[in-house]
């Protein structure tokens, strides 16, 4: 287990990201992974994925990485550039996004978010930025792939605060809000594991498990009862040219190291 | 007919305590001299409202300009939580204000009512989701959920918002306030068209001519803007495409100094209160930190061809 590392947790979960995503989507991405990951696929499998931020842009061309949605290096070289109605609006309520990412501060069984409270709404325990673009891309997106750091306290049963509603409290409850047929969550991605949503029961399963990470350790980090697909199986490990794209392309200053320091180890 | 005036003034004749103000720039054109000059004016009890609010809109919750925000997000991005935001709301320092919170899908689209003068818009985010189980000050009136009349679908309606005063900064307007912008957008147009009334801070001000030669990129017409303040540099730390980049490390200060109630005092008596305006903040920037850092944030030249609007 303890071979020479060839790769950090976050480029391995960048390239998780980067491989559901086919070519000719589009996605909405925020900052850190999403954009790492939506330009790996452009790098390998999906050059004619197009990417665009809530803030109005579609197919920004930036020389070096965005630190967020709004950043300045989003502007010059862009396909297009408008407001939050015309992406929020025009691409994705008119149901034209195939792929939303999120990150979230807790995520549940249901792969409902919470970024709005820990505690009590009216008491917060700590209060969380709120939902920003996060709730329309989860409602809305064909699908979403949600980021998260696998432990007991950022995974839940039951968030405390439904910010980005995945499958609510199970099967046929998006239908019943009247939400866009087949849509929502389709994988977790978190620094154990990946883990995906079973089609009958909504709830999220184990598919993979990370090179070091075991399945009984990531079922002790689940604090719901998680079960195992039947093909689960050691995620692939990012391939020498994914690992090129990153180092030598999209990161050359090694700015997804910060994500290890955030815990993503 | 000119509405050329400085920002002292066109603060001090246009916002009220009391009042309902949106406030453009979405990281992008923040019009941060404005909100420094309503701050030292010490305007309170504001209702203040756009999608993804940053450090401007935590810097007036901290310095106590606001009573109700009418959300969807606040955070730092990059140096993480808003620390006055959360001060406000988990510890009542130096008030709790009163939150309504929305997505950047509905709330830009109840700007876009307002501006088109609808009295609601349908929308279909927040289904589903805690949106749906906590309000404040709007009560009932945060959304309602009907049966569309036309397919008996669930279909949920949120309330045209139209404030009495929108402030924007944008790269260049005339004397009468026809105001241009270009790059990320936001909810800026929007918002600014929703509103009683405009007051256009901008990095130049150009001539009606010049205006004319490129108008598609007006987003605000002279008859709602009420005062046009030239303010080179107006939006730092944010940044104005064309003109300079984003201040990442004034960011970081901000941060730092916003981490406690002692910090921010220091930040705002440096930064607000101890600054008559634009003129002296930048002469104060680079005193404090060189003239080659301000110079570093100043924009390359990058210049799109010339478009041709003749017949």
């Amino acid at each position: 287990m303890n071979e020479t590392k060839k790769y950090i947790k976050p480029e391995l979960m960048a390239c998780c990201g980067a491989r559901e995503i086919k070519d000719h989507d589009l996605v909405i991405v925020g900052t850190g992974f999403p954009t790492m990951s939506a330009n790996i696929a452009k790098h390998m499998h999906a050059p004619n994925a197009v990417m665009m931020q809530e803030s109005g842009v579609i197919d920004a061309k930036p020389k070096r990485p965005a630190l967020s949605v709004g950043d300045p290096c989003l502007n010059p070289g862009a396909a297009m550039i408008g407001g939050l109605v015309d992406i929020m609006g025009m691409f994705l309520q008119a149901g034209h996004v195939d792929l939303g990412f999120l990150s979230g501060s807790q995520v549940d069984q249901y792969g409902n978010i919470n970024t709005t409270v820990i505690g009590d709404y009216d008491a917060p325990k700590s209060r969380l930025p709120g939902s920003g673009g996060a709730n329309p891309i989860g409602s809305l997106a064909r699908k979403t792939l949600i980021i998260a750091l696998h432990d007991r306290k950022r995974l839940a049963a039951r968030v405390d605060f439904i910010t980005t509603p995945g499958y609510i409290d199970g099967p046929g409850a998006r239908e019943k809000w009247g939400m866009p047929k087949n849509t929502g969550p389709h994988a977790l991605i978190t620094n154990k594991g990946v883990l995906r949503f079973d089609d009958r029961t909504k709830q999220a399963y184990l598919d993979s498990y990370h090179p070091g990470n075991t399945i009984e350790e990531i079922c002790d980090h689940t604090p719901w009862d998680l079960k195992i697909s039947p093909t689960v199986h050691e995620t692939l490990v990012p391939t020498e040219e994914e690992l090129r794209v990153i180092r030598e392309i999209l990161d050359p200053f090694g700015m997804i190291s910060i994500y290890e320091k955030k815990g993503y180890v | 007919m000119s509405k050329v005036v400085s920002m002292k003034e066109a603060i001090s004749t246009h916002v009220s305590s009391g009042d309902f103000l949106f406030i453009g720039g979405y990281i992008c054109r923040t019009p941060f001299s404005a909100i420094h000059e309503i701050i030292r004016q010490k305007i309170t009890d504001l209702t203040i409202t756009r999608s993804n609010a940053a450090d401007d809109f935590d810097l007036m919750i901290g310095a106590g300009c606001v009573r109700r925000f009418i959300s969807t997000f606040l955070s730092l991005g990059l140096y993480g939580l808003g620390r006055c935001y959360r001060r406000s709301l988990e510890k009542g320092i130096p008030h709790k204000i009163e939150v309504e919170e929305y997505t950047n899908l509905s709330l830009p689209m109840m700007l876009m009512a307002g501006a088109m003068g609808m009295p609601f818009v349908p929308v279909k985010d927040m289904a589903g989701s805690d949106l749906l189980n906590v309000s404040s000050f709007m009560g009932d009136n945060k959304y309602k959920i009907i049966d569309s009349p036309f397919d008996g679908g669930k279909t949920i309606l949120v309330p045209a918002l139209n404030p009495d005063l929108a402030i924007i900064h944008v790269q260049q307007a005339d004397e009468f306030g026809n105001a241009q912008m270009w790059g990320i957008g936001g909810d800026c147009m929007y918002g600014a068209n929703a509103a009683k009334k405009v007051i256009v801070s901008c990095e130049r001000i150009v001539s009606r001519d010049m205006i004319g030669k490129d108008p598609s990129r007006t987003i605000v017409a002279a008859s709602k803007v009420v005062a046009v303040v030239q303010e080179p540099f107006g939006s730092h730390p944010g940044y104005t495409p064309g003109f300079y980049d984003t201040d990442f490390a004034f960011g970081y200060l901000y941060q730092q100094a916003s981490n406690t109630e002692q910090g921010l005092d220091a930040f705002l008596k440096e930064w607000v209160y101890d600054i008559e305006d634009r003129t002296a903040y930048i002469q104060h920037y680079i005193q404090r930190f060189g003239y080659a850092a301000f110079k570093k944030l100043e924009a390359d030249f990058d210049y799109s061809f010339p478009v041709n609007y003749a017949y």
